[in-house]
């Protein structure tokens, strides 16, 4: 085994103990962000080593960079008509419970 | 690098590129659910979400992205044997994830939590549940190329349980940690 890709892995175990031991402590609403982080780590650290990314072609890295600016568009897309969208009625429109 | 080498690399990219794109919309519906409800995802992940089982999945398939790429290398240096062995282990704990993931499905069933069971369980089903269907094709995948002597053939197989792995790393945190 490489020694790049044993010490990625033995990193990845000592970042997923990190994330599970911090878990149980109370970080309040401080708790997801940090997990979140340490996992950005983790994935970086699989795209870099195991997937080569550190190393790609620049076509290659192209189009993880499209995939990227894609996937912000399409978020940015989902939260604007979230976001503009007129609050649901509690009741259907033109549903008139008195006449049942 | 040939020419065909790069070209096999790259459209293995691009369809990577897509399966983020389909994973990206569930994130995002994810997200806007949470912003929403924060109480609901609170409260479901503490009382019913299994943090360890959840935890021993995510370092299976932490060791499983170790190994396959410790076995794409051992191909490299056209260590055969070596490489076959690697990947087939990977297979193993790719079972292994779909054993514990199939576990939690029935205790969730026996507890009455089925996919509908409110926002949190809808998307935690649809989630893990569309990615159990990668693992599933990527266990299928990894069986069939593991005695490959084609580097770029294992190389691709192994891309895309990587991309398994990494999707896995940011469900665990939404549905079991936080």
């Amino acid at each position: 085994m490489s020694r790049s890709i044993l010490l990625t892995g033995v990193g990845l175990i000592a970042l997923w103990a990190l994330s599970f031991g911090l878990s149980f402590a109370d970080l309040g609403h401080a708790g997801l962000p940090v997990a979140l982080a340490i996992a950005v780590v983790k994935a970086t650290l699989v795209g870099a080593i195991f997937m080569e990314l550190a190393s790609a072609s620049a076509s290659i890295r192209f189009s993880v960079l499209a995939a990227g600016a894609l996937a912000a568009l399409l978020i940015g897309l989902v939260v604007a008509d979230i976001e503009m969208r007129d609050p649901p009625p509690l009741v259907p429109p033109g549903y008139d419970a008195a006449a049942r | 690098m040939t020419q065909r080498t790069h070209a096999a690399r790259l459209g293995m990219w691009v369809f990577l590129a897509s399966e983020v794109l389909l994973f990206t919309v569930l994130f995002t519906v994810y997200a806007d659910a949470r912003a929403r409800y924060p109480e609901v995802f609170h409260h479901e992940i503490h009382a019913h979400a299994d943090k360890v089982l959840g935890s021993v999945n995510t370092a299976i398939l932490l060791v499983s992205s170790t190994l396959v790429a410790a076995g794409v290398h051992a191909l490299k240096e056209n260590q055969r044997s070596r490489a076959t062995a690697l990947v087939f282990a990977t297979v193993v704990l790719g079972l292994c994830f779909l054993g514990i993931k199939g576990h939690e499905y029935i205790d969730h069933v026996h507890h009455d939590i089925v996919p509908g069971h409110g926002i949190f369980w809808t998307l935690y089903f649809t989630m893990t549940g569309l990615h159990a269907l990668h693992v599933c094709a990527g266990v299928v995948t990894l069986s069939l190329v593991a005695r490959t002597k084609h580097v770029i053939v294992l190389e691709n197989a192994a891309l895309y349980w990587h991309l398994v792995d990494v999707i896995w790393i940011f469900l665990w945190p939404l549905f079991y940690l936080a």
